[in-house]
C-alpha cells in the first residue's frame, strides 16, 4: 500500500494555503476609521452575535484555506496504491524485476515460495502498459548473461516461465549491477523490483560499492515471500571420509555432519545412505536446536571404479536441503613395490620373504588384495612409483639421489613408505638422505645399531592402540601375539620412545611415523625378515603388515570426493599427456560441456565453471582414455550448505547494506491481493466543490 | 442642478442651498403648491361651537353650512382664537453632524424646522425654536411674527452640532420653560436612553402639549453599508470605539436600529405622541406633508 503525487511539484502549491491566512492579517492591519453616531448598536450587534460571528468567521478560513490546499493536492494528482503498487508516476516505465531463484526459495513461503514468487513477477509483467519496458533477471546469474529491457509482455511471461530454482546462492551483486546498467539509461520512471524471501546467504556476500553504476533515485522495491509458519530447518553439513583410503571390500567409513538451523531440537531424523543408487545403511538421529551431530556410515564397495553416493535426510516437513551428493573412487588392488636389500638365491632367506608372504600367502594375483612386486635396491632409479600406493624398502643400503627425490614426491602426493632396518643399511647415507633433509622423511636420525643374542631379545611392551594402523590389535590374541615376540636387533633413534607406535620394553621405539604432505612413513627400526627379531613367525606378523600397508595406503588409495558448492570452479587434474585434448563433462542435468585440458606443472589441468546444478558430474576423454592413467570420472556438487538456512536479513540490515538506496519492503500478498491503483484526482475535485459551495454559503451568510 | 418639481425636496438639492431661508421657502413653497389641491383648507386650534351671528362679527366667519341647514347666521366659535403656538426643539448634539451621503442630519434638522416655521408663521401661528446638546443652546420663544423667521433662522444658522445629547434632560428642562401649551416639534436622531427621551416627552404631553418627533437617521445608521474591517468610532463619546465587519453583522444591526425604532414609535404611539422616522435621505415634503396630516 503506498501514496505518491503524479506531479508533486504541485505541492509547492501548498503554500499558497497561508494566503487566506495572510489575507484575514492583512485586512486586520488595514482597518478603516469611521466616525459613527450610532456605534452603541454596532456595539450591541456585534454582542448579540459575537459566538456565531466567530464560528463562522473561523470556519470561512478554515474552508478557503482547505480550498488552497484541494486545489494545490488536485494538480499533484495524488495516487493511493493498494496491494505492494505497480508503477509510481506517470510515463512509460522502465521496469526491472529481479527474481530470487536461489535453492531457499523452495522451502520458503511455506514450500510455495518460488511458485508465489513467479505468480508475483508475472503480475508485474502483466501491469506493465503500452511503451513500458521491463527486463526479468532471475537472481542465480553468473554475470555473463545478457539482458535488455523489452516491451513484449508475452516475449517476458515466456523468459519468466522458463526460469527455474536454482541450486545455488543469490548472486545479488550480480543481478542487482546488471539492473542498474540496464536502467542507466533517460527514462521517466525507473523501478527495480526484487521478488525475494530475504534468505540471509545471498545478502552475506553483497556489497552495493562493488557495483559499476548504482541510482539512488531509482525506487528499490523489496517484494518479500514469507513463511507463516517456522518449519524444520536443516540440511547435511559435510561427509567425509573415515578411515583410510576407499578400496574394494575394505571397510568404507563416511561421516555425515548433520546441522540444524532452527530453534528447536529435530527428532527421529532419518539419515540414508546410498551408494550407485541402492540403499546401504540408515540411521535416526537427533540434532539440537542451532546444533549440529555426526553419523556415522560403514560399508563396503565390491567392485573397483567410480562409484556414486548421496547421503539423504528424511523426515515430514524438514526444510532445507536434504540430499548431499558425493564421488568415490575405488582402488582394486593393493599395489606394493617392496625393494630387497639383501636378496638370497634361496627366496626363503630373502629379505623381503615373510613380508611377500603376509601380503600374498598364496602367491598369485587374484587371491589377495595386495599386489606385491618385489624389485631389489640395483633398479632404484629406473623404477616409476606412479602406479603403486605404499613403498617398502627392506634392509636397503643406500637411497640413490635420483630415488630419494621421486620417493619425496610420492609420499607428498598420499604415498606411504615403510622403511625396515637390518645389518645392510647404511645408517649415514639414511641419516643424510631422509633425516637431515628438508623436509625430512625420518622422525629422527638413525642412531648405532643393538644387535644382542637372540635369547636376550627384548620383548614389546606398548602398542598405541588409538593408531589406525594398528586398531586391530585391540584383539587380545593378536596382541599378546605381538608380545610374545623377542627383538634382539635393532637401530637407535634419537626419537623418544613415547612418540612411538611400538615400543620394546627397554623404552626403544620399534616403529615410528613421520608425516609428509599427503602421505605418511612408517620406520620399523628392526628387520622384515627373521633376521633380528622373531615377529615373522608370530600370528600378529600379518595383520601388522596388512593394518601398516592399509594405513600407509591411505592417501593414495581410492579417493572420496565431498563435492564442491554449487557456483564453485572445479579444477580436475590429469596426466600431463592429456594437455591439448578436451574433457567432456556431463552434468546432472544430461547437458553437455567440453573443456580444454591445459599444462599444469608436472601434471595437466581442465577448468570448469558451470557447476550451477547439484548432483554428480560425469567426465570422459572424447576418443578414450589412456589405461590405467587414474582419469577421474565422477566429481560432486553441492548446494552451498547456508542456503539450506532459512533465517532472513532484517529490513533494518537491508536499508544499511543497500544505504543510500531507498528500500521498500513490501510483502506479497499485498501485489497478490490486487496492486490497483486509485487515481484520487475525482474524490479531491468532490471535495473542492464541496469545499467552494460551503463557503460561497457562510459568506453569503455573513 | 434643479430638474423638475419632484426634485424640489431631495434633501441632496437642499444642501447645495446654502441660504436655510431659501431652503425653507423652497420647501413650503414647492410643497404648498401641491397642498392646496389637496383637501386641507387651513391652520386652526381646535374648533367649539357655533353662536348666533351678530353685527360686527366679522362676515368670514359666517358658516354659510349651518346658514344652508337652519336659515339662520351662525359664527364658528373657536376654542383659543389665538395662533398655534409651537415650539421647533432641534437636536444639535455632536452625532447630529453625520452625513454618509449629502446632508447631514443637522442640516437636515435645520431645513425641517426652517421648513415648518415658515409654514407656521405664514399661516400666522406662533414659532419657536430650541436648540439643544448637552443644555439648552438657544431658546427662543414663540412669535407669530412673519419677520420672526428671520430670527428663527439666524439662530439656526449661527449654530453647529456639538457636544453630547441629553435629550432627555433637556426635553425636561424645556418643558420647565414653556408656560403655554401648544406644540412641540422635536427633532432629532435620539441617540440617548429611550426611557429617558420618552420620559421627557410624556412630561409634555403632560401639560397638554401636542408633541410630534421627527426621528431623523441617516440611511447609513439604518442599513450600515460599509464593507471591509473598520474600526467605528463614536461622535460624541470619543472612548466609545468598536471594530467590526459589518457585513457579518449588517443583518443583526438592523435588527437592533428596527428594535429601536419600533419601541419608540410604540412608546410615542402609547403616550399620544405623533412619531415620525425619517430618513435624511428622505425627501422634506414628506416630513412636512405628515405635519401638515397632524395639522389636520
Amino acid at each position: 500500500m503506498s501514496f505518491f503525487f503524479l506531479h508533486p511539484l504541485y505541492l509547492f502549491g501548498l503554500a499558497a494555503a497561508s494566503l487566506p491566512i495572510l489575507i484575514h492579517l492583512l485586512n486586520r492591519r488595514r482597518m478603516k476609521r469611521i466616525r459613527f453616531p450610532a456605534v452603541r448598536f454596532v456595539l450591541l450587534s456585534q454582542k448579540r452575535i459575537s459566538r456565531s460571528y466567530r464560528l463562522r468567521h473561523w470556519l470561512l478560513l478554515v474552508l478557503r484555506t482547505l480550498a488552497v490546499i484541494f486545489l494545490a493536492l488536485l494538480l499533484a494528482n495524488p495516487i493511493f496504491q493498494t496491494g505492494a503498487g505497480l508503477f509510481a508516476g506517470s510515463g512509460p516505465v522502465s521496469l526491472v524485476v529481479l527474481l530470487d531463484n536461489s535453492l531457499s526459495m523452495t522451502w520458503s513461503g511455506d514450500g510455495d515460495g518460488f511458485k508465489r514468487a513467479k505468480e508475483a513477477a508475472g503480475l508485474l509483467i502483466s501491469a506493465l502498459n503500452d511503451g513500458d519496458r521491463a527486463a526479468l533477471i532471475p537472481t542465480n546469474i553468473s554475470g555473463k548473461e545478457v539482458f535488455r529491457l523489452k516491451g513484449e509482455k508475452e516475449v517476458l511471461l515466456k523468459e519468466l516461465d522458463r526460469i527455474e530454482v536454482a541450486d545455488g546462492v543469490a548472486n545479488l551483486t550480480a543481478s542487482l549491477g546488471k539492473a542498474y546498467e540496464l536502467l542507466n539509461e533517460p527514462a521517466s520512471q525507473k523501478e527495480i523490483r526484487l521478488i525475494t524471501d530475504m534468505g540471509l546467504a545471498g545478502w552475506d556476500e553483497f556489497s552495493l560499492s562493488s557495483l559499476k553504476h548504482v541510482d539512488p533515485s531509482i525506487q528499490l522495491k523489496v517484494i518479500h515471500i514469507a513463511s507463516k509458519q517456522k518449519p524444520l530447518n536443516s540440511t547435511v553439513k559435510e561427509i567425509r571420509l573415515g578411515g583410510q583410503g576407499v578400496g574394494v571390500n575394505l571397510p568404507l567409513n563416511l561421516e555425515t555432519t548433520v546441522a540444524n538451523f532452527g530453534d528447536s531440537e529435530i527428532k527421529d531424523l532419518l539419515v540414508q545412505l546410498s551408494i550407485d543408487g541402492q540403499t546401504k545403511e540408515q540411521k535416526l538421529t537427533a540434532i539440537p536446536a542451532k546444533g549440529e551431530t555426526t553419523v556415522s556410515f560403514q560399508t563396503r564397495l565390491n567392485q573397483p571404479g567410480s562409484h556414486t553416493g548421496q547421503v539423504t535426510l528424511k523426515k515430514e516437513g524438514l526444510a532445507g536441503n536434504s540430499k548431499a551428493y558425493f564421488a568415490l573412487d575405488a582402488q582394486d588392488k593393493l599395489k606394493v613395490l617392496v625393494v630387497d636389500g639383501d636378496p638370497q638365491t634361496s627366496l626363503v632367506q630373502s629379505e623381503s620373504f615373510f613380508l611377500t608372504r603376509a601380503l600374498n600367502p598364496a602367491g598369485e594375483r587374484d587371491s589377495s588384495l595386495y599386489l606385491p612386486t618385489v624389485i631389489v635396491s640395483d633398479g632404484l632409479n629406473t623404477t616409476s612409483l606412479d602406479s603403486y600406493q605404499v613403498v617398502v624398502l627392506c634392509n636397503v643400503p643406500a637411497l640413490p639421489d635420483g630415488f630419494v627425490q621421486k620417493l619425496q614426491d610420492f609420499v607428498r602426493q598420499g604415498g606411504g613408505l615403510l622403511i625396515f632396518g637390518g645389518d645392510r643399511m647404511q645408517t649415514d647415507n639414511y641419516n643424510l638422505k631422509i633425516a637431515q633433509s628438508s623436509p625430512p622423511m625420518l622422525p629422527a636420525p638413525i642412531r648405532e645399531r643393538k644387535l644382542g643374542p637372540e635369547a636376550n631379545g627384548e620383548k614389546i611392551d606398548k602398542i598405541d592402540l588409538t593408531h589406525p594402523a594398528l586398531q586391530g590389535f585391540t584383539d587380545g590374541i593378536l596382541q599378546e601375539s605381538m608380545k610374545s615376540a623377542r627383538v634382539w636387533g635393532y637401530s637407535r633413534t634419537s626419537a623418544p620412545g613415547k612418540s612411538a607406535l611400538i615400543t620394546l620394553a627397554n623404552g626403544d621405539p620399534l616403529l615410528l611415523e613421520q608425516k609428509l604432505g599427503a602421505g605418511r612413513i612408517l620406520f620399523a627400526t628392526s628387520t622384515a625378515d627373521r633376521d633380528w627379531n622373531d615377529l615373522p613367525v608370530k600370528t600378529a606378523y600379518l595383520p601388522l603388515i596388512h593394518g601398516l600397508t592399509n594405513y600407509l595406503a591411505g592417501g593414495k588409495r581410492g579417493a572420496m570426493d565431498g563435492g564442491i558448492p554449487v557456483g564453485a570452479t572445479k579444477e580436475i587434474f590429469l596426466p600431463p599427456s592429456y594437455v591439448g585434448k578436451s574433457l567432456k563433462i556431463t552434468k546432472p542435468n544430461k547437458l553437455e560441456a567440453e573443456v580444454s585440458i591445459s599444462a599444469n606443472k608436472d601434471r595437466s589441468v581442465a577448468t570448469f565453471q558451470e557447476n550451477d546444478r547439484a548432483g554428480i558430474y560425469r567426465l570422459s576423454i572424447p576418443g578414450g582414455e589412456e589405461k590405467g592413467s587414474g582419469t577421474p570420472k565422477l566429481y560432486a556438487v553441492n548446494p552451498p550448505f547456508l542456503e539450506s538456512r532459512l533465517d532472513e536479513i532484517s529490513q533494518r540490515e537491508l536499508q544499511e547494506k543497500l544505504r543510500p538506496v531507498q528500500v521498500d519492503v513490501i510483502p506479497v500478498e499485498a501485489l497478490e491481493k490486487g496492486g490497483k491503483r486509485t487515481d484520487l484526482a475525482l474524490p479531491l475535485v468532490g471535495l473542492l466543490i464541496v469545499t467552494l459551495l460551503l463557503e460561497g454559503w457562510l459568506a453569503q451568510r455573513f | 442642478m434643479i430638474n423638475g418639481e419632484k426634485n424640489y425636496f431631495d434633501p441632496k438639492v437642499l444642501a447645495g442651498i446654502s441660504n436655510l431661508y431659501l431652503r425653507a421657502r423652497w420647501v413650503v413653497e414647492g410643497m404648498m403648491s401641491g397642498v392646496h389641491r389637496s383637501r386641507a383648507k387651513g391652520f386652526s386650534v381646535e374648533f367649539e361651537e357655533h353662536r348666533e351671528y351678530s353685527p360686527g362679527d366679522e362676515i368670514r366667519r359666517i358658516d354659510w353650512k349651518a346658514l344652508g341647514k337652519f336659515d339662520r347666521y351662525f359664527i364658528k366659535e373657536y376654542e383659543d382664537e389665538t395662533n398655534l403656538r409651537a415650539y421647533l426643539v432641534l437636536d444639535a448634539s455632536a452625532s447630529m453632524d453625520y452625513a454618509s451621503d449629502g446632508i447631514t442630519k443637522f442640516d437636515y434638522g435645520c431645513t425641517l424646522a426652517a421648513s415648518l416655521a415658515y409654514l407656521i408663521l405664514k399661516q400666522q401661528d406662533a414659532a419657536g425654536l430650541v436648540t439643544f446638546s448637552t443644555r439648552v443652546e438657544a431658546f427662543i420663544p414663540p412669535k407669530a411674527k412673519r419677520d420672526y423667521l428671520i430670527q428663527i433662522l439666524h439662530a439656526l444658522e449661527n449654530r453647529g452640532p456639538a457636544g453630547e445629547t441629553n435629550v432627555g434632560k433637556i426635553l425636561e428642562e424645556i418643558g420647565g420653560q414653556i408656560r403655554r401649551r401648544g406644540l412641540v416639534i422635536l427633532v432629532s436622531d435620539l441617540l440617548d436612553d429611550p426611557e429617558q427621551i420618552l420620559k421627557g416627552l410624556r412630561l409634555f404631553r403632560f401639560k397638554g402639549n401636542d408633541v410630534i418627533v421627527f426621528h431623523i437617521l441617516d440611511q447609513a445608521e439604518l442599513d450600515l453599508p460599509f464593507d471591509g474591517n473598520i474600526l467605528f468610532e463614536d461622535l460624541e463619546e470619543a472612548n466609545l470605539k468598536v471594530v467590526a465587519d459589518p457585513r457579518s453583522i449588517r443583518n443583526t444591526y438592523r435588527e437592533v436600529v428596527q428594535e429601536f425604532i419600533n419601541e419608540m414609535r410604540k412608546q410615542c404611539h402609547d403616550s399620544s405622541i405623533d412619531y415620525q422616522l425619517i430618513s435624511t435621505s428622505t425627501p422634506l415634503d414628506q416630513a412636512l406633508a405628515s405635519y401638515l396630516s397632524w395639522r389636520g
